[in-house]
């Protein structure tokens, strides 16, 4: 028994260190870093590379990784992004945050190869084997006891600093009013700056202790995020001490559970990953009754931030050309592509239906959902099992399991959503990694990797096991679900959308139900999510496990939002390039350099820098640059060395788009549409006064 | 008798150690002008958010029409019949100012709005009606030159207008006003007030007035509570509160006698 606490306050130890990093940078930045699972793998990895590669020693190598490396990037970080996230709209802050979460493990694996393999061999502070000693009769190893005084070193380090020195009283300042104390001459950017070192040296830090214990693979950096997130949740996002207890509780139970669950069975599996969830669901749920205000107080300050509006609308029948030229792309893709071709643009389809699913819920209702791969998962495994088992017709089935998902998502949404946005973001993740390891990882879900079987339907005499025919159905389904989505965003639940997206509180002031409106959109997305779910699982031909990976579903997150969140073609083009990279690398890689060197000339033209002599040379030799760099990408032989480079990509221009909700094209587009709006506004000012 | 249209019974309002709001109470009968005057800090924004539901107190009661509504939603409140503006402007900012009017008209007139319809296209059809208010609104704020330009791109005093156009437009029967002419001329005020004016004559809507303008307070309020420090200093007709000692040292630190 006291070796399965011992245990449990090693991993407890290890929870907490990197629990109170995630606080610590919350609190002074209102940034929640979904990121920091991320940031602690790429601290573990970077020990690794240093200490069993480069032959470092322990404390050398530990030095300059928690103390030299993690505060470095924390700053660098802090610098280029959190910084300018503090006053950004709730889903900007998110969707930039989840972009960093896809674009660091792909860094890690593009710059350590080693990483792609699970490593186990990995020392923690301690040489390997670590020396077993006696304490009070129970035996403890040296890697225990040096996470425990780690733990013990940085509470008291934190306490000191924030109760008794000069620079914790004004870091408390500024947490508590970040305005006030801006005006009483407390640097604020500099108290932010350094909670984000000390944040990402403790993500460093927990990233070194856990390696050892649980190995090296992303998915347990995974778990250790949502566990510092729970244990934030238990903190109330604010509180160091709860948070600290949440996250020792956390482990404690999962230590003494193993004495007590059998050794095999689903609760031996999936105990320890729905402790998070458990543990969150019971303080969301006990939250609830303590809040008093209705809605969180916004600290967002500082003048709104300039966007070029929508165009209007083109009517008549030049409202009818877009669609129309998608249409006939669409519908003539079997005419000039072969077989091979029309099921990979089949599979893009598929993707781009479900991704419809992040267009309503992320881009319409600007909430950041993690579970609606989860539900694509439901939707699609229910599919096949009702087809599979009770010999349910396909058709039905496939609209079965999209019903069956709506629930399920609706359930998560009511336990958090009361609490704000940021609650149903920390649900569903939690949420997402309960499912992913109590079901889908059961022998009758997951089958060896092989999943379930679903067939292609026929009826109406139609066969769709015909490559064309089942790829004319799904551009149906894709541009019905499409144009319901337009009509709804042009009628006046869009106009809702829009409202909810600007003033939650205005919005309720103006008699809008907030909540009520939230959980359609969320149930109209849950829907989708599982009807594209079960298309996608019936073009491969089964659902499996690792289609419907929480992983995989950030970085769906992250490419629809470099396509454009809101708008339905970037769905459609995310999905198609998320179906093609696979496939041919290359041509995606060479898409990529173009749009890359089209950008940056486009941006010479839009700051009007290429009329300069150093921008117009710049100009020419980014276009001469750009020329070599693709016809080299046409020639290389893509190598397993470049599959992560699109995801990172991918990652960092969710990063970079995710003020723009049209994505990347519309992002262009706009930039030249602001300077002429500036200029005319400048214009009627200049009027207004000439006129007074 | 018959109960106020809105009413505060002795709210209190503490934010940690901080009284907000100590025992305030308000009354505000149909079609009538309150005026709600204090110093920074007196309690005045938080006073509305209680009343708009958007802040519940920590004891006292809201009602509406006599029915308690303390604990109901901002959005039920709105349905009933109270709106708002905000001295932080809350404007919609990819919407249009027109679409701010229209949206708030929809809200109020069509409660059975529902998600289905929109779904089929039905939903963007403007209901009979709809036009003649939110175009008279316009009209009567001056914002008909800004009706298509999204509320991002708008001056400070502008967006105070079309605060004021989105709490109209949902024919409320009273509206909270929380220093709506901050930002503007001196010229626009007096439009704004003669605006107000005609719309408490006309459709009998009442206004409460939260305003640092106090002349502008004095002429246009029935009864006017000056608060300070979360209590109530004074309550009473513009004459009395012209009169009051206490009004005078809140605002003035000193006191001066009366002639």
């Amino acid at each position: 028994m006291s070796a399965f606490i011992l245990s449990g306050l090693v991993i407890g130890s290890i929870y907490a260190i990197s629990a109170l990093g995630l606080v610590l940078t919350y609190t002074s930045s209102r940034v929640l870093n979904f990121a920091h699972g991320a940031l602690a793998y790429f601290a573990a990895v970077f020990y690794y590379w240093l200490n069993n590669q480069q032959g470092w020693s322990i404390p050398a190598a530990a030095i300059v990784t928690i103390l030299v490396m993690c505060p470095a990037l924390g700053l660098f970080l802090w610098a280029i992004l959190f910084r300018r996230l503090t006053h950004a709209p709730s889903e900007v802050r998110f969707v930039s945050t989840v972009g960093l979460w896809v674009a660091l493990p792909a860094l890690t694996k593009i710059l350590f190869p080693f990483s792609k393999t699970e490593t186990f061999d990995a020392q923690g502070l301690v040489k390997s084997p670590p020396d077993i000693f006696n304490v009070l009769g129970i035996n403890v190893n040296e890697n225990q006891a040096a996470v425990l005084i780690s733990a013990v070193v940085v509470v008291v380090t934190l306490t000191i600093v924030l109760r008794a020195t000069p620079i914790g009283l004004t870091t408390r300042a500024t947490v508590d009013s970040p305005r006030t104390a801006r005006i009483s001459g407390i640097n604020t950017s500099a108290i932010t700056a350094g909670s984000w070192m000390a944040g990402t040296a403790l993500a460093g830090f927990a990233g070194v202790l856990l390696t050892p214990i649980l190995g090296l693979s992303e998915i347990q950096f995974t778990f250790l995020l949502v566990v510092s997130l729970a244990a934030a949740v238990i903190g109330r996002l604010t509180s160091l001490p709860l948070t600290f207890a949440g996250a020792m509780a956390i482990g404690l139970i999962q230590g003494i559970s193993v004495d007590f669950l059998p050794d095999e069975g689903v609760l031996a599996r999936g105990f320890r990953p729905s402790l998070p969830f458990v543990a969150m669901l019971i303080a969301l749920l006990a939250y609830q009754g303590l809040r008093r205000e209705r809605f969180e107080v916004d600290l967002r300050s500082g003048p709104a931030e300039e966007r070029a509006p929508v165009p209007e609308r083109w009517r008549g029948w030049r409202a009818a050309i877009g669609p129309l030229t998608l249409c006939i792309i669409l519908l003539s893709v079997p005419l000039w592509l072969d077989d091979f071709w029309v099921g990979v643009v089949s599979q893009g389809i598929a993707l781009a239906i479900l991704y419809l699913t992040f267009t309503l819920v992320i881009g319409e209702g600007g909430m950041l959902s993690l579970c609606q791969i989860t539900l694509a998962g439901i939707g699609a495994f229910s599919a096949a099992r009702l087809a599979a088992e009770s010999g349910v017709p396909v058709g039905v089935a496939l609209l079965a399991g999209a019903a069956i998902a709506v629930p399920i998502g609706l359930v998560v949404a009511l336990i958090s959503l009361r609490l704000g946005d940021i609650y149903l973001a920390l649900a569903t993740l939690a949420f997402a990694l309960l499912v992913e390891n109590l079901v889908f990882a059961r022998s009758d879900f997951e089958n060896f990797g092989a999943g379930v079987a679903l067939a292609r339907p026929v009826f109406l005499g139609i066969d769709f096991n015909d490559r064309t025919n089942f790829y004319l159905l799904l551009v149906a389904v894709f541009l019905l679900s499409a144009l319901l989505i337009a009509t709804l965003r042009r009628a006046t639940s869009g106009m809702v959308f829009a409202a909810l997206r600007s003033s939650e509180t205005a919005s309720a002031t103006t008699g809008i139900g907030v909540i009520r409106t939230k959980l359609i959109l969320f149930a109209a997305s849950s829907f989708i999510a599982g009807l594209g779910g079960g298309l996608l699982a019936m073009t491969i031909g089964r659902a499996t496990t690792t289609t419907f990976n929480l992983l995989v579903g950030v970085v769906w997150i992250a490419i629809v939002v470099t396509w454009g969140v809101r708008s339905v073609v970037g769905a459609l083009l995310a999905g198609i390039i998320f179906a093609v990279i696979p496939q041919q690398l290359s041509l995606i890689l060479v898409l990529i350099a173009v749009m890359i060197v089209a950008g940056l000339i486009v941006r010479l033209i839009i700051t009007k820098s290429i009329r300069t002599p150093i921008g117009a040379i710049s100009g020419v030799m980014l276009l001469i640059g750009g020329i070599f760099i693709v016809r080299w990408l046409l020639d290389i032989e893509v190598s397993e060395s470049w599959v992560d480079v699109p995801t990172m990509l991918f990652g960092l221009g969710a990063i970079g788009l995710a003020r723009e909700p049209q994505g990347l094209v519309a992002d262009t587009i706009n930039r030249f549409r602001l300077r002429r709006i500036r200029t005319e506004a400048r214009l009627l000012n200049t009027q207004s006064q000439v006129g007074t | 008798m018959r109960n106020p249209l809105l009413s505060a019974e002795s709210i209190t309002v503490r934010f940690g150690g901080v009284v907000a709001l100590d025992k305030v109470s308000l009354a505000v009968d149909e079609g009538s002008f309150v005026g709600l005057v204090g110093p920074n800090g007196a309690g005045k924004t938080t006073m509305f958010g209680v009343l708009s539901g958007l802040i519940r107190p920590n004891s006292g009661k809201v009602a509406i029409d006599g029915a308690v509504v303390t604990r109901s939603t901002p959005q039920r409140r709105a349905n009933l019949g109270v709106s708002r503006t905000f001295q932080r402007l809350e404007l919609f900012g990819e919407l249009t100012v027109r679409e701010h009017l229209v949206l708030a008209y929809r809200v109020r007139q069509r409660r059975d709005r529902s998600f289905f319809r929109d779904l089929v296209g039905l939903g963007n059809r403007p209901s009979p009606g709809e036009d003649v208010v939110v175009d008279e609104l316009l009209r009567l704020l001056t914002l008909r030159d800004v009706a298509n330009r999204p509320a991002v791109l708008l001056p400070l005093g502008t967006g105070r207008l079309v605060e004021v156009g989105r709490a109209l437009a949902g024919s409320p029967r009273v509206v909270l006003l929380d220093e709506p002419t901050s930002g503007l001329g001196s010229d626009e005020t007096e439009r704004l007030a003669a605006t107000l004016q005609s719309i408490r004559a006309e459709h009998n809507v009442a206004f409460v007035l939260v305003e640092h303008d106090v002349d502008l307070v004095l002429s246009l309020a029935d009864t006017i509570t000056v608060l300070d420090f979360g209590q109530i200093i004074a309550q009473g007709t513009p004459e009395d509160i012209r009169a009051s000692r206490e009004v005078q040292e809140a605002y003035l630190g000193v006191i001066t006698e009366p002639n």
